[in-house]
C-alpha cells in the first residue's frame, strides 16, 4: 500500500474504515476530522464513499487518508466486500450515552477481523472511539476497564472523543496512522498489483501493457 | 448490526443481488429513489457469487441438502380491502447435479513420497460438515484399475458449516490398499424432470502418478489457504468494449474494482493446446502460422471490419461456409470460427461476422486480448453496484426475503410486499430474481435450458510459458460429434482468485447432459486426473467441482402473469460477456423511469478535499485551472450541490477537487483546496499501488450531501472545463 515516491517525498494512501452502530457519530467524526465541521442535523450520508484527508505527516511523508463511512448497509451489518477490500486500518465507534452501542463493538470488531486482514495475515490495526464524551454523565473512571477491553478485543487503544467539541479526534487519527505506518514498513510491496487495470485509465493501462513507463 | 425494523415505504424493492438486480438497484438509488435490496442468502451476488474455498464447500453442502420448501405462511391478515396476495417461491432450484472430487492427498505428505498411503478409511469429520470428497490416496501404481463404485453417498451431516471441512475417503471394501478410490460424493440433484439427467458417475479407480515430480498441494493446504480463493459460480469475461465495461466507466462504479487483462487466447486442437494469434503483433510473432497464412489472416481481419456485398450474400448460411470459401486453410478457419468468433459450425454468417467484429473492436483497448477479468473474481461486480446503491442511500438486508406481494385487484399493481418477517412494506415497483418467481407465474416461451459448469483447482498452467501469471481464455470445440463446445478460463493467482502455486480453471458449456457428463471428458483430455492416461505433461487436477445452473437467457423482464409493476431479472446466461444482464437492467430502469438518466456518474469522493489544518503544501504546486461544474444528479427533489472544481493539467491525469458547501452557520474558512498529487501517470507510481478506492477516477461530479441542502445557498458554479468520460 505504500505510495510511490514523488522526489524525496514518500506518499501513502491508506484506506481506513469507520464502523459502528447507527447514530454513534461516525459521519460526524469524519466531518469533524476532515472538514472541521459539526452539525446536529442527523442525516444519513448520501453519495459519498469516503472523505479524503491529506496529512503532511512529516517533511518526507505525505499521507492521504481515505475515511470510508458506511453507507446504507450499516443498519443490518451487511457490508459488501467492496467496503472492506484492502483497508489498512479501522475506527470502531460507539456512543457513550448508549450502552447498547458499546455492546455492539465486539460484534463489529469480530466482523472486521473476519473480513479483512493485512497481507501478512494479521488483523488490521483498529482503534476504539468512545464518542459523544461531551455528553458523558459524570467522569466515571473506567479507564482500566476500557484498557482491558481493548486488550481482549484486539484494539490498539481507545479514545474518548467528541465530534461536537472536537475532542481527541485528531489524536485518535494520529495514533492510528502511526500504527499503520509502522505496519507498512514491514510489509512487502505487492508487486502483482502493478498490472492491475482501473477502467478509467485506459491510456495508462495500455502504456503499461506495452511496457513503457 | 442492530436488527431493527425496516422502513415501511420504498420506491423500489428488489429481491436478489445478482448482477442485473444489483445494477437496477444502483441505477434507482443513484437518481434518488428509495431502494430496499434484499437477498434471502447470506451472501451477495446470488448465482453470480464467488466464494473462498471454504465458502464454496459450504455452498456445495447447502446444495446437497434436501431443501425443505418453507411452509408458506399465511399473511392474508395483512391484506386490506380489494387486495390479494401472490406468494413467491422460496426454493429456486437453479443449481443441480453438484459433484465435487478431490484428487490430492488429504494432508501434506512430507515423508511419504515413496511409500503408499494407507487407505484412508477414517472418517475425519470434525463434527462439522461432512464434505464427501473422496480423494486419491495412493502414490503407487494402480493405474488402469477401474472399480465400480456404486455405493450410495453417506448421509449428510449438516451442522457446523463453519467448521473446517474434511473429506472422507470412502472405501468400498473391495479396494485394496493400493487402490485409489474416488467418486463424487457431493451430489445434489434437484430433479424436476426438466433438467439434464443427473449422471451418477460411478467408479474409477485412480491412476496415480508414477513419480511424484513435485509435491502436490494437499487438500489440507487448500483449506488452510482457503481465503486466497475466490471461486465464481459464473464464468464470464468482460469485453473491453462491452456494455458492462461501458457501464462501469459511465457510472463510476469502476472505482470499486480493478481488472486484469486476459493475456492470451488459447484453443484445443489435434490434442494440443495452442495459442491463437489475435492481435497484429501476435499474428506476426506467431510461430504456428506460415507467412502466407499470416498475410491471409491479416487480410481477412482487415476486410471483415466493413460489411461487404460478398458477406451479405452469405446471410443465413453458416459462417463456416463463408470461411471455407475464403480459402483460409484449416488453421485459420479454426481460429476464426472457434476462438475469435467463438461460434459453432452452424452459426449463420452474419452472426459469426458480428462476433468477429466485436472481438476485433475490443482488441487493444486495455491489452492484447479483448477481455478483462476482475481482480478477486466476478462476484465483485454485483457488489460494486450494491455498494454504489448503498452509498446513495439504498438499504441492504441479507438473509431476508420477500414472501409475497400485495396486489391491488382492480389495478393489478403490486402495492406492497410482505417480507420474511411478516412486515408489510409499500413500494411502487418490485424487481425480483427469476428464481424466486414460481413457475406458475412465469411466461416461458422456450424450454428450460441449463449450463454445465466445472471448476478445477490445478497445479500448473495448461500451456506453460515464460510467465506463470497468465490469464487464458481457452476455446475447446466439441471433442466429438454431439458434444458441446466448451469455454474455459484459466486464472492465475495474481487475479486473487486462487492461492499461489495453483490455477483456477472454469469450464462452461450449454448442457447436453449433466455437468459431469458434458465436461469431465474435456477435463480428462486436458488435465491429469485419476481417469486420464498418458498425460504426464498436463497439469494435475487437485480438486474439482461440477454443477448445472439454469440458463435463463430466454427470460423476458415483463409479460409474466404478474402485476404490471413487477419486473423479473434473469440469472446468468451462457454467453461469455455480460450484455444480457446489463441490457435487462437498463430495460427495467427505462420502463420504470423513462425520463431519468441510467447510472449517471457518481461524484468522485477524492474530489472532495477539505484540508482544514495546515498548508496546502507539497504536491504539485501546479497551476490550477479554475473550473467548476454543476450537476443535476437527477434526484429530483434534492437541491443541487455546489462545489468548486480545480483542475490540474498534468499529463493525462486530470486532477480536480471539489469543495463542498459549508453547512449552516459553520465557517469554512479552514477549508482549502489542495491538489491531490502530482499527476503520476506512470506505472509503479502511487497510482498503481493504491487501493481500488477511487483514487483514479477522473470523472467529476457533484456531491450530494443532504445536510447541505438545509443550507439555503445555491450558488451557480463555474463549469468544469471537461468531464473526462471514460471514452
Ligand atoms: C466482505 C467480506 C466477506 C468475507 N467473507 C468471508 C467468508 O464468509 N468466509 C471466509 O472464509 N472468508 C471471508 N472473507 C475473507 C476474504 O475472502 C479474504 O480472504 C480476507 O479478507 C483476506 O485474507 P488474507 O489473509 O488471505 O489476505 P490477502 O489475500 O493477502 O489479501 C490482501 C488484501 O486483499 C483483500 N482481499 C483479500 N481477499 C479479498 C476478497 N475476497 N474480497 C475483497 N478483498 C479481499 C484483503 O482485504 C486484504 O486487504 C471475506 C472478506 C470480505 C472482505
Ligand atoms: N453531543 C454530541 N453529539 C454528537 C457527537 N457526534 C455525533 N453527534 C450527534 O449524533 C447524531 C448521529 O451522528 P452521525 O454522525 O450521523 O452518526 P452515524 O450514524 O454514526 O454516522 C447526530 O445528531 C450528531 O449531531 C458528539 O461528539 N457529541
Ligand atoms: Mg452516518
Amino acid at each position: 500500500m505504500a505510495g510511490g515516491s514523488v522526489s524525496e517525498c514518500k506518499e501513502y494512501l491508506f484506506k481506513v474504515l469507520v464502523i459502528g452502530e447507527l447514530g454513534v457519530g461516525k459521519t460526524s467524526i469524519i466531518k469533524r476530522y476532515v472538514h472541521q465541521l459539526f452539525s446536529q442535523h442527523y442525516r444519513a450520508t448520501i453519495g459519498v464513499d469516503f472523505a479524503l484527508k491529506v496529512i503532511n505527516w512529516d517533511s518526507k511523508t505525505l499521507v492521504r487518508l481515505q475515511l470510508w463511512d458506511i453507507a446504507g448497509q450499516e443498519r443490518f451489518g451487511n457490508m459488501t466486500r467492496v467496503y472492506y477490500k484492502e483497508a489498512v486500518g479501522a475506527f470502531v465507534v460507539f456512543d457513550v450515552t448508549r450502552g447498547s452501542t458499546f455492546e455492539a463493538v465486539s460484534k463489529w470488531k469480530h466482523d472486521l477481523d473476519s473480513k479483512v486482514k493485512l497481507a501478512n495475515g494479521n488483523p488490521i490495526p483498529s482503534v476504539l472511539l468512545a464518542n459523544k464524551c461531551d455528553q458523558k454523565k459524570e467522569s466515571s473512571n473506567n479507564t482500566a476497564l476500557m484498557d482491558n477491553f481493548c486488550k481482549e478485543t484486539g484494539f490498539l487503544g481507545w479514545f474518548e472523543t467528541s465530534a461536537k467539541d472536537n475532542i481527541n479526534v485528531d489524536d485518535a487519527a494520529r495514533f492510528l496512522v502511526e500504527n499503520i505506518l509502522a505496519n507498512d514498513k514491514g510489509l512487502p510491496y505487492e508487486e502483482s498489483n502493478g498490472d492491475r487495470i482501473k477502467l478509467d485509465k485506459e491510456t495508462v493501462a495500455a502504456e503499461s501493457k506495452s511496457g513503457c513507463c | 448490526m442492530a436488527a431493527e425494523d425496516l422502513p415501511s415505504e420504498f420506491d423500489v424493492v428488489i429481491l436478489g443481488t445478482g448482477l442485473a438486480e444489483s445494477v437496477v438497484a444502483a441505477a434507482f438509488s443513484r437518481v434518488g429513489q428509495r431502494v430496499l435490496h434484499v437477498d434471502r442468502r447470506s451472501y451477495y451476488a446470488a448465482n453470480w457469487a464467488s466464494f473462498t474455498f471454504n465458502g464454496l464447500l459450504t455452498w456445495i453442502q447447502e446444495h446437497h441438502e434436501e431443501s425443505q420448501p418453507e411452509e408458506a405462511q399465511d399473511w392474508s391478515s395483512l391484506l386490506e380491502e380489494g387486495e390479494e396476495l401472490i406468494y413467491l417461491s422460496s426454493d429456486p432450484a437453479s443449481i443441480s447435479n453438484v459433484q465435487a472430487f478431490c484428487f490430492t492427498s488429504e494432508e501434506d505428505e512430507e515423508e511419504e513420497a515413496s511409500s503408499p498411503d494407507p487407505p484412508n478409511t477414517t472418517e475425519e469429520e470434525t463434527g462439522g460438515a461432512n464434505e464427501d470428497v473422496v480423494k486419491e490416496t495412493s502414490e503407487t501404481e494402480s493405474a488402469d484399475l477401474k472399480e465400480e463404485e456404486t455405493k450410495e453417498k453417506p448421509e449428510e451431516r449438516a451442522d457446523g458449516a463453519e467448521k473446517e471441512q474434511r473429506f472422507t475417503a470412502l472405501n468400498d471394501g473391495k479396494s485394496t490398499v493400493q487402490t485409489d478410490v474416488f467418486r463424487p460424493i457431493t451430489q445434489a440433484s434437484k430433479t424436476d424432470g426438466k433438467e439434464p439427467g443427473a449422471d451418477q458417475p460411478t467408479a474409477s479407480a485412480a491412476q496415480s502418478q508414477s513419480e511424484p515430480a513435485k509435491k502436490k498441494i494437499s487438500y489440507a493446504q487448500l483449506v488452510k489457504e482457503g481465503r486466497r480463493f475466490n471461486i465464481d459460480l459464473v464464468s464470464k469475461l468482460l469485453y473491453s468494449r462491452g456494455s458492462l465495461v461501458d457501464l462501469l466507466i459511465k457510472s463510476n462504479v469502476s472505482r470499486y474494482a480493478e481488472f486484469k487483462n486476459v493475456t492470451r487466447i488459447l484453443t484445443y486442437r489435434h490434442g494440443k493446446v495452442e495459442q491463437v494469434p489475435c492481435s497484429r503483433a501476435d499474428v506476426f510473432a506467431s510461430r504456428q502460422l506460415s507467412v502466407v497464412e499470416k498475410r491471409k489472416l491479416m487480410r481477412f481481419l482487415t476486410s471483415c471490419v466493413e460489411e461487404t456485398e460478398e458477406q451479405r450474400a452469405y446471410n443465413g448460411r453458416p459462417y463456416l461456409e463463408f470461411l471455407c470459401d475464403q480459402q483460409l486453410g484449416d488453421n485459420l478457419q479454426h481460429f476464426l470460427l472457434h476462438s475469435i468468433a467463438m461460434v459453432t459450425e452452424d452459426t449463420p454468417t452474419e452472426e459469426g461476422l458480428s462476433s468477429t467484429r466485436h472481438f476485433l473492436r475490443c482488441l487493444g483497448r486495455y491489452g492484447n486480448t479483448p477481455f478483462l477479468f476482475p481482480v478477486y473474481g466476478l462476484g465483485e461486480i454485483p457488489q460494486c453496484f450494491c455498494r454504489m446503491c448503498a452509498v446513495f442511500g439504498g438499504i441492504y438486508c441479507l438473509r431476508h426475503s420477500v414472501s409475497c406481494l400485495v396486489v391491488d385487484k382492480t389495478t393489478n399493481r403490486c402495492k406492497a410486499v410482505v417480507d420474511s418477517q411478516g412486515q408489510r412494506i409499500s413500494c411502487s415497483h418490485f424487481v425480483v430474481e427469476e428464481g424466486s418467481v414460481g413457475t406458475d407465474w412465469k411466461m416461458v416461451t422456450s424450454p428450460p435450458r441449463f449450463l454445465s459448469r466445472a471448476v478445477l483447482i490445478t497445479d500448473g498452467s495448461i500451456l506453460p510459458s515464460d510467465s506463470d501469471q497468465q490469464v487464458s481464455m481457452v476455446t475447446v470445440p466439441p471433442i466429438a460429434a454431439g458434444c458441446p463446445a466448451v469455454k474455459m478460463v484459466e486464472l492465475c493467482s495474481s487475479t486473487m482468485t486462487c492461492m499461489p502455486g495453483t490455477y483456477l480453471v472454469h469450464l462452461t458449456c450449454q448442457s447436453v447432459g449433466s455437468a459431469y457428463e458434458d465436461l469431465s471428458p474435456v477435463v480428462t483430455k486436458l488435465f491429469r486426473t485419476p481417469e486420464s492416461h498418458d498425460q504426464e505433461n498436463c497439469p494435475s487436477v487437485l480438486w474439482c467441482l461440477y454443477f448445472n445452473m439454469t440458463d435463463s437467457s430466454g427470460l423476458e423482464v415483463e409479460g409474466h402473469h404478474l402485476p404490471s409493476n413487477v419486473f423479473v431479472c434473469s440469472g446468468p446466461d451462457g454467453s461469455l460477456g455480460h450484455e444480457h444482464a446489463i441490457k435487462q437492467a437498463e430495460l427495467i430502469f427505462q420502463k420504470i423511469l423513462p425520463e431519468e438518466d441510467f447510472c449517471p456518474p457518481a461524484p468522485n469522493p477524492e474530489d472532495i478535499i477539505y484540508d482544514g489544518d495546515n498548508n496546502s503544501s507539497s504536491m504539485g504546486g501546479e497551476e490550477n485551472g479554475g473550473a467548476g461544474e454543476e450537476e443535476n444528479d437527477g434526484a429530483g427533489e434534492e437541491e443541487e450541490e455546489k462545489k468548486e472544481v480545480l483542475e490540474e493539467n498534468d499529463g493525462e491525469e486530470e486532477k480536480k477537487e471539489v469543495v463542498e458547501e459549508e453547512e449552516q452557520s459553520l465557517q469554512t474558512e479552514g477549508i482549502r483546496l489542495q491538489p491531490l498529487e502530482t499527476g503520476s501517470g506512470s506505472v509503479g507510481g502511487s497510482d498503481s499501488c493504491s487501493p481500488p478506492a477511487g483514487s483514479q477516477i477522473s470523472r467529476r461530479d457533484a456531491v450530494q450531501t443532504p445536510e447541505q441542502h438545509t443550507a439555503s445557498t445555491h450558488n451557480p458554479q463555474r463549469e468544469s472545463a471537461s468531464c473526462m468520460m471514460g471514452n
